[in-house]
């Protein structure tokens, strides 16, 4: 296989399908975190923790805010974290025509 | 690092693809249901819509036309009819798009928004103006002509407006074509004018409803490597 460098940010399976789901989104909008979390049929608790490394990492911008009275979290890329998907599903493929040659 | 699904794990060492385990195809394709599923959940579903609205027109204007007879005026339960298959497909057309794009907000969502607004709107005239031409003394005919011509100029422009805003392509043919059978159904004159909109407008929404879904089982087909869909290219009206 040829060398690729693969974001370790990303590579952790269940970080890459937070990614590719709000990738999925148009640029500009926002998913709320219980619809993220249904669509990943993850706990509360451990999206959280991914969700934060990706906060951490610049990938993810989350914001907080009232619907009402009711706490809302919604959840969206950052131009950076939407690159680095791109980068990554860049290297996957660069990966899968190496391994085919 | 492994690609066995559940936690994950959580070292940050850099990983690369000397990792003799990982799968780069089986990563793509989970990169793709993922996005399939997203997408499936948060955008309403074109086929949905149109078979709804080629339905409506179709049992509608049907109904209409074949009620009319020798005389050409339909009588009031067709009419009855033919409104409650609007008001249906309305219903489920507003209900199908609020639960579908609950939990997302944004641009798409303020776009949508407005695009509502539009058609509550056109519609709102359309009705006020058809009762300014009655009050200004249009025979039966006129008004159900008007009617017709008005109704289709509403949804072919709206539906030029909305391919710019969602850059649909084939939702800007659409609108075309629909204006094409306001104009068609207006000259057919009645009760022809009923059997060109059942036909050409309700069998449009049907053929667009086909359409989309050709295009889905075609994208769903094709292998997973190097499809990897970016935003914006995503199908549906």
């Amino acid at each position: 296989m040829p060398d690729v460098d693969l974001d370790p940010v990303i590579h952790a399976p269940a970080r890459l399908r937070v990614v590719a789901t709000l990738a999925a989104l148009s640029t500009g909008d926002e998913l709320s975190f219980p619809t993220l979390q249904k669509l990943l049929a993850m706990t509360a608790g451990n999206l959280s923790t991914h969700l934060r490394k990706l906060e951490d990492a610049g990938y993810v911008r989350v914001t907080k805010t009232h619907e009402g009275r009711t706490p809302a979290t919604y959840l969206a890329l950052t131009p950076r974290g939407r690159a680095a998907f791109e980068d990554y599903t860049t290297a996957l493929n660069t990966l899968l025509r190496g391994a085919g040659a | 690092m492994s690609t066995d699904p559940g936690p994950a794990p959580d070292g940050e060492h850099a990983a690369d693809g000397a990792d003799p385990t990982f799968d780069p195809a089986a990563t793509l394709r989970l990169i793709r249901e993922q996005q399939d599923r997203a997408r499936a959940a948060t955008e309403p579903d074109g086929r949905l819509l149109y078979l709804a609205w080629g339905l409506s027109w179709g049992v509608g204007y049907l109904c209409l036309y074949l009620s009319a007879g020798a005389t050409g005026k339909p009588p009031a339960w067709a009419f009855w009819v033919f409104a409650g298959a609007i008001v249906a497909a309305v219903a489920f057309t507003i209900v199908h798009t609020v639960t579908r794009t609950a939990g997302t907000r944004g641009v798409s969502a303020r776009t949508g928004a407005m695009y509502g607004w539009s058609w509550m709107l056109g519609f709102l005239t359309f009705g006020v103006v058809i009762g300014g031409l009655g009050r200004a003394g249009a025979s039966d005919e006129v008004i159900a002509l008007a009617s017709n011509a008005f109704a289709c100029v509403v949804v072919g422009l709206l539906y030029l407006g909305g391919a710019a805003a969602f850059q649909d392509t084939r939702l800007f043919v659409l609108g075309v074509w629909i204006l094409v059978v306001a104009a068609v159904a207006t000259f057919a004159g009645l009760p022809l004018t009923y059997l060109v909109m059942a036909a050409l407008g309700g069998g449009g929404f049907l053929v667009m409803g086909a359409i989309e879904q050709v295009l889905l089982v075609r994208r769903r087909a094709r292998p997973a490597p190097g499809t990897v869909s970016r935003p914006g290219e995503a199908g549906g009206a």
